[in-house]
């Protein structure tokens, strides 16, 4: 109990529990809903989402300081594909924090002026793009691993004596001939981080997609993806180490 | 900035800043009815009141376990007193929170049986009995250091003094018994200065009952007990709240057992 205690005293670990409720929810509505009788359930957990889902929005009031803050330190990046990338991901993240607020304030009444449907699409704009820049991000840094690991199998060729110089060429050959699916799935093994960084960002790609209309999986595709995203999530705050660190 | 991110990381501290902005609100909507507002702004404040109330639910979610484990530190410490004050205060907050968690279903739609007003007066309850053992363990402390402190004092004064015999206005003991109505009023006022002085040696302490006392006064008027009125109410718990963020910000400011 002494862990759950640590884990919900930081913001973002409960934040990434009440997520993962939202997006079971979504996904236990999905898959009860073709099926007769259970329309009282599907009611609560309907209920249950749009409650914990609103009331995440006061966990998010403030939020535009820390995505200040991280495009601060982006910044200071020393790769340069990783400090545009993450930078100008940074920066869309802001306005989509300040897009949110404004949501917030409406929600509560504060500005009733605002018009909902134009803010959440703008807000969903800037999540997408703040999510396509961290994709990219994270594919250069795969190439990166991959690019380490070829050269750690050509590398291999050329270690062992003469004698055995033929032999040696031939698991060198069959190093870099390995299919590419198998390397890139050898490397991501070895970097944790960038793997959950990678799944986290694929999973949340689809909530923006949907909202935008650009492709409109089901429910329950959305839903295990929040679910898988928020759990990702959840695994980062309680292990810091598995956040994936900028260089 | 980046003491704002550290600040904020703890959820505690949110919803203590949402506290805060709650009773704000609950003042503001008292004054603005007070000096005949528009029945409009009137109606944004106490919804926003409403909706900082709500959001304050979702935020404490976790909280139950949070008391059961400050609970179970708590039956370690060495003074049976102490020990007994924290450790039922704690338990008693564990049950306000669960409280609490029910209302929060019954609100959100959950659980559409709950009796909102039994489980709010249930709540309410477990909370004053909360701050009657805050308040009993701050006593308790306060006694403590005012018997440390009037030993100590009294020490000075024989070690300085020679030992008078009976002096005239020593705080250990005073000279010539049966003085009546003066000599009992000279004794309160000096109890009321040693109080005084213990308290603004030891800020922790002070705050912490300040924060009881103020906090107080919303379970007294929501069970009905001393009905205060929502200004009353509404400053109370600002002041309580901003006290509790400094706690938070600055945690030497914190009473440790």
């Amino acid at each position: 109990m002494d862990a759950f205690t640590r884990f919900t005293n930081q913001t973002q670990g409960r934040d990434r529990l009440f997520r993962a409720t939202q997006y079971t929810c979504m996904l236990l509505r999905y898959l009860l809903e073709s099926k007769a009788g259970s329309e009282k359930l599907v009611m609560k957990l309907k209920k249950l989402e749009s409650s914990v889902s609103s009331g995440r929005k006061w966990f998010r009031l403030g939020n535009v300081v820390h995505a200040v803050q991280a495009t601060e330190q982006s910044i200071r990046a020393a790769d340069p594909v990783p400090r545009l990338c993450l930078t100008l991901a940074n920066l869309n993240r802001v306005v989509y924090f300040v897009c949110d607020t404004v949501l917030w304030a409406k929600s509560v009444g504060l500005a009733s002026r605002v018009h909902r449907e134009r803010w959440q699409l703008r807000a969903a704009r800037h999540y997408y793009c703040f999510l396509l820049l961290s994709l990219l991000r994270d594919l250069y840094e795969i190439a990166l691993h991959l690019a380490q690991a070829a050269d750690r199998g050509a590398g291999g060729e050329k270690a062992p004596g003469d004698a055995q110089g033929w032999q040696a060429g031939d698991h060198g050959e069959s190093e870099r001939l390995q299919p590419s699916v198998l390397l890139l799935f050898r490397s991501l093994k070895r970097h944790p981080p960038l793997l959950l960084d990678t799944v986290k960002n694929l999973c949340d790609i689809l909530i923006p997609l949907n909202q935008l209309g650009l492709c409109r999986p089901s429910l329950g595709i959305i839903g295990l993806g929040g679910l898988l995203s928020s759990l990702v999530g959840m695994v980062t705050v309680a292990y810091p180490q598995m956040k994936l660190k900028t260089r | 900035m980046d003491a704002w991110v550290r600040f904020g990381a703890q959820s505690q501290a949110r919803e203590r800043l949402c506290r805060a902005a709650q009773y704000a609100c609950s003042l503001l909507g008292h004054a603005l009815q007070r000096h005949g507002a528009s029945p409009e702004l009137q109606k944004q404040i106490r919804q926003l009141e409403s909706h900082l109330s709500l959001g304050r639910k979702l935020l404490r979610l976790g909280n139950s376990a949070d008391a059961l484990e400050s609970a179970k530190r708590a039956v370690h410490l060495s003074d049976v007193v102490l020990r007994f004050c924290i450790t039922v205060s704690h338990l008693n907050r564990a049950l306000y929170f669960a409280c609490d968690n029910v209302l929060w279903a019954g609100k959100s739609g959950l659980a559409p049986g709950v009796d909102q007003e039994k489980w709010a007066q249930r709540s309410f309850r477990y909370y004053l009995f909360s701050l009657i053992m805050n308040l009993s363990r701050d006593a308790y402390e306060i006694r403590l250091l005012m018997e440390q402190e009037s030993s100590a004092c009294s020490r000075r004064l024989k070690s300085s003094g020679g030992g008078v015999p009976g002096g005239n206005g020593g705080p250990g003991g005073l000279g010539t018994p049966g003085g009546g109505l003066p000599q009992l009023v000279l004794k309160l006022r000096l109890r009321v200065l040693l109080l005084a002085r213990v308290l603004q040696g030891h800020p922790p302490l002070l705050l912490d009952v300040v924060r009881n006392a103020c906090d107080l006064f919303i379970p007294l008027d929501k069970l009905g007990l001393w009905r205060c009125g929502p200004g009353i109410v509404g400053l109370c718990g600002l002041i309580s709240s901003i006290l509790s963020i400094l706690t938070l910000v600055y945690p030497w400011l914190r009473l440790k057992p």
